[in-house]
């Protein structure tokens, strides 16, 4: 069952990150990228990590994603601003040779990890948002107050940047 | 039967190389963006997988913070985008290359 | 007399030779000082200076056997001490006193020399910086502090040889001087090294020297005898360095006089005297001193003969009488040699300030050939010429006469009769050259007569103080056969080396042969010159009147040598590959830079890709390493 699940989901991530990085209009492919989100969201319900399933659909395609829609929208880009990208696909032959040494590196490091078939749960409520909770302010306080920090700064960055020049 | 470790790390993989190739080959600077956003994405497969290879609450952790950054990431990273914007209408990468080299010494 | 007063001998000419100097640049900035208040300090320091020497003089006298003056460590290295040390010993207070004295009168007649002219105080200032240098050269206890005042001396020739320095003839001149010295000052150095290397753990001042000079291995002595021999030449103007005496006539008068007859040039002779113990022990480079101290005397008499500048004449002629000098102390008579420098400074500094007289007198007219009957309008200065040519002449009774003619002996004693025979033709040369200038300044006919400047008092009188030093200086040396107490010999006990034997007769014979080789030469030119036509034409040229164009000879040997050399090094070396190269190196960086810039091309999407194509060979290299 959680096989065909697996493969359904890992194709949907495929095809979205593929149409992705192909198409040439912005918004097919933020809404790729969408799909992308969703599966992989899926999976980490696979995963048995249940909160992470939700935070990834609300932040990355609630917010997210829907703040770049909003992005593309207000800038108002049409067809014709879209870059021209001859070569795009030569490009992409030449990065995907290049990276598979990396790939090759990594695979390996993983394939030879020891006990690779020891994947099975070792309690029920592993991955809930109480064993998560509890994990989280037990040994990452500090961390965790530091990204709130970090998220305070980006967003004063953030308008800060954002804010139209006065004319002088 | 389970679905073996190893096609999670296989899928990933696979989406960090495409992200990759995303970076690499595309000039429009949204779709750059959202290649390093399927980058990072594809690290926190490997953080979950890991969490739950090793039965371990700390990958999950980590990737939640990740989603934490990248969101603040976002909000930075599309306010750049307006500004340079508004400074060359492009939104061509290879458009934005004021340090570039300009004639000869 | 406490030995504490040896260092005030030098210093009073030093603290007076500053202080006039920071006087001088007071006068000119802020208010002029009168040039009286120059002389006076300037005169007074060599005369103070004379004094501590005549005390120091009663105390050797009077029993005492030397005196060591050190107040303070001049170097120290390590536990390698070298002392500030003032010696003096019988031989530099015999320096001391005539350079003094000598020195004083010179400053006297300055005075007056110098009157009204710009740069009265400078001058003086120089002057008696001159005098501290041969001093400390002088009273030096080692010969590392000999080499500070042995370097002094040349610094104040050149200051005072290109003393007008606003004519670049001049300047050549002190330029000459200053290079000439520098070649043998390199000598010198070179064996004071060497002599340093050998000896200098046991103690570098002169007793330690001759206590240990026997460790130094034979032919290393001669290296260091002749080195030092070097230095020598440089400053006494032997073959070949003497080139630069003649040109430094371009000095001031005073200052020919100073250089020629109390300072610099004796400063060869005392330091082989200083030496003897060393040269002692290599006859060999002695005799070598004293063949180029006879061919110098030869030589520059030779040339001397045809000059018509009066100043080049005399410096000539000192040339020759150096060449004296270095026979006595090369063939070991140094006290003989001594005393020769002694009556040499009384007659040389007579004939300078003499020559200066007429000089001023004549409005600055040097050439003899435009002089000519001054017998009558000049009689002081014609008596005291006179005087110090009958002196240089060897005309008994006056002073040149005996040394010269111990000098003579001498070298027939020690079967030199090369030498013995060049001396005595040099004598009648010398007799000729001297009396040809005498007689066409102050005698001929047809002569144009001319307005005469009067001379002050200041450059009278030492001119008869000379003169009475001229005539009778030579007593305090008389010859075996007249006295049984030789003054000078007794004095200089230790320096009057190998003791000879000569019968009376020989002495009377050889005394009359001198005499008769001096007369010759007075009446060759008297013959010649007493009656000199001044309208006829004057012949000048011949390869004498060029001085046997060595002058040009250097030039074309060595100095433009040099010159191609450098023309070589600075357009082939120095252009062709050391700018080159540096050049081309800068140019690669440049080019280099510029590929490199062009890398930064502003394309993010080439970086990333620089990026990836870095971590993929990382990686393909751990594939590879970690392959097995």
């Amino acid at each position: 069952m959680s096989d065909t699940i697996f493969l359904i989901l890992a194709l949907l991530a495929l095809f979205g990150a593929g149409t992705m990085i192909t198409v040439s209009n912005t918004v097919h492919s933020a809404l790729g990228f969408i799909v992308t989100i969703l599966a992989l969201s899926g999976l980490y319900a696979l995963l048995s990590a249940s909160f992470l399933f939700m935070v990834q659909i609300i932040v990355y395609a609630g917010a997210v994603i829907a703040l770049l829609l909003f992005v593309i929208m207000f800038l108002n880009i049409q067809s014709s601003h879209t870059p021209k990208e001859p070569n795009k696909y030569l490009f992409m032959l030449i990065s995907a040779i290049v990276m598979l040494p990396i790939d090759y590196l990594l695979f390996r490091a993983f394939y030879t990890m020891t006990d690779i078939e020891n994947f099975s749960i070792t309690s029920k409520d592993f991955g809930t948002v109480k064993m998560l909770g509890l994990e989280l302010f037990r040994n990452w306080l500090l961390p965790f107050e530091a990204i709130s920090l970090l998220l305070l700064v980006s967003l004063v960055g953030a308008v800060v940047m954002a804010r139209k020049k006065e004319r002088s | 039967m389970e679905v073996s470790f190893m096609s999670y790390i296989l899928l990933a993989i696979i989406l960090f190389s495409m992200g990759i190739m995303g970076v690499i080959s595309r000039k429009n600077i949204f779709i750059i963006y959202m290649s390093l956003e399927l980058m990072l994405n594809s690290i926190n497969l490997i953080l979950v997988t890991l969490s739950k290879h090793f039965g371990n609450m700390d990958g999950q952790i980590i990737a939640m913070m990740v989603i934490a950054i990248a969101a603040a990431e976002a909000a930075v990273f599309l306010s750049l985008i307006v500004s340079l914007y508004r400074l060359k209408h492009s939104i061509n990468i290879d458009d934005y290359n004021t340090l570039k080299q300009k004639g000869t010494l | 007399m406490s030995s504490y007063f040896l260092a005030w001998i030098v210093l009073i000419p030093l603290i007076s030779a500053a202080f006039l100097g920071i006087l001088y640049l007071y006068s000119i900035t802020v208010k002029k000082i009168s040039d009286k208040v120059f002389a006076t300090i300037a005169i007074t320091a060599p005369i103070l200076s004379f004094m501590l020497g005549v005390g120091f003089f009663l105390g050797l006298k009077n029993g005492a056997s030397e005196y060591i003056y050190e107040p303070y460590i001049w170097l120290g290295v390590n536990d390698y001490i070298i002392n500030m040390g003032f010696l003096g010993d019988k031989l530099s207070i015999f320096m001391v006193l005539f350079i003094t004295f000598i020195g004083s009168l010179i400053h006297i007649y300055a005075a007056g020399y110098m009157k009204g002219d710009d740069g009265y105080g400078k001058f003086f200032s120089y002057f008696n910086l001159f005098v501290a240098s041969m001093l400390l050269l002088v009273l030096a206890n080692s010969p590392i502090i000999m080499f500070i005042g042995w370097e002094s001396v040349g610094l104040c020739s050149y200051l005072l040889i290109g003393f007008y320095f606003t004519d670049p003839l001049n300047v050549v001149a002190g330029n000459k001087a200053f290079i000439a010295n520098r070649v043998g000052d390199l000598g010198f150095l070179i064996g004071l090294v060497y002599l340093f290397f050998y000896v200098g753990k046991l103690g570098f001042d002169y007793s330690a020297l001759e206590q240990y000079i026997d460790i130094v291995p034979n032919h290393i002595l001669v290296i260091i005898g002749s080195a030092l021999f070097v230095g020598a030449m440089g400053k006494s103007a032997q073959i070949p360095l003497y080139v630069w005496l003649p040109d430094a006539m371009a000095g001031p008068t005073p200052v020919s006089a100073l250089i020629h007859a109390a300072t610099m040039v004796t400063a060869g002779v005392y330091m082989v005297a200083r030496f003897h113990f060393l040269y002692d022990l290599i006859p060999n480079v002695g005799l070598f001193i004293a063949y180029i101290g006879a061919f110098s005397a030869l030589f520059a008499a030779v040339i001397a003969m045809k000059q018509s500048d009066i100043k080049k004449i005399l410096a000539y002629s000192t040339i020759s009488q150096l060449g004296y000098m270095f026979i006595a102390v090369g063939l070991g008579a140094y006290s003989t040699g001594l005393f020769h420098v002694f009556t040499h400074a009384f007659f040389k500094a007579l004939l300078f300030m003499g020559a200066g007289a007429i000089i001023i007198a004549l409005h600055h007219e040097q050439n003899i050939f435009k002089m000519g009957g001054l017998r009558k309008r000049l009689p002081l200065i014609y008596i005291v010429m006179l005087v110090a040519n009958l002196a240089i002449s060897g005309i008994p009774p006056f002073a040149g006469f005996f040394s010269k003619d111990e000098i003579l002996l001498k070298a027939y004693k020690h079967h030199e009769y090369l030498i013995y025979g060049i001396g005595l033709f040099t004598a009648a040369l010398t007799a000729y050259y001297m009396f040809r200038l005498f007689f066409v300044t102050f005698e001929g006919k047809n002569y144009t007569e001319k307005k005469l400047e009067p001379l002050s008092w200041s450059m009278k009188a030492p001119l008869v103080v000379l003169a009475f030093g001229a005539a009778f200086s030579g007593f305090v040396g008389l010859p075996k056969v007249f006295s049984n107490t030789n003054l000078i010999d007794t004095w200089l006990g230790n320096w009057s080396g190998v003791s000879i034997h000569a019968e009376h007769y020989e002495e009377i014979i050889f005394m009359g042969v001198s005499v008769i080789a001096g007369l010759i030469g007075i009446a060759v030119a008297y013959v010649k010159f007493f009656k000199y036509d001044f309208s006829q034409e004057l012949k000048e040229g011949g390869i004498v009147y060029n001085k046997f164009y060595i002058d040009e000879l250097i030039d074309f040997l060595i100095v433009r040598r040099v010159r191609s050399l450098s023309t070589f090094i600075s357009v082939v070396i120095d252009d062709g590959v050391i700018d080159k190269t540096v050049m081309s190196l800068s140019n690669g960086f440049i080019n280099l830079g510029r590929r490199v810039g062009r890398m930064q091309s502003a394309n993010t999407r080439m970086y990333a890709f620089f990026m990836l194509i870095g971590l993929s060979s990382f990686s393909l290299y751990l594939i590879f390493k970690l392959g097995q």
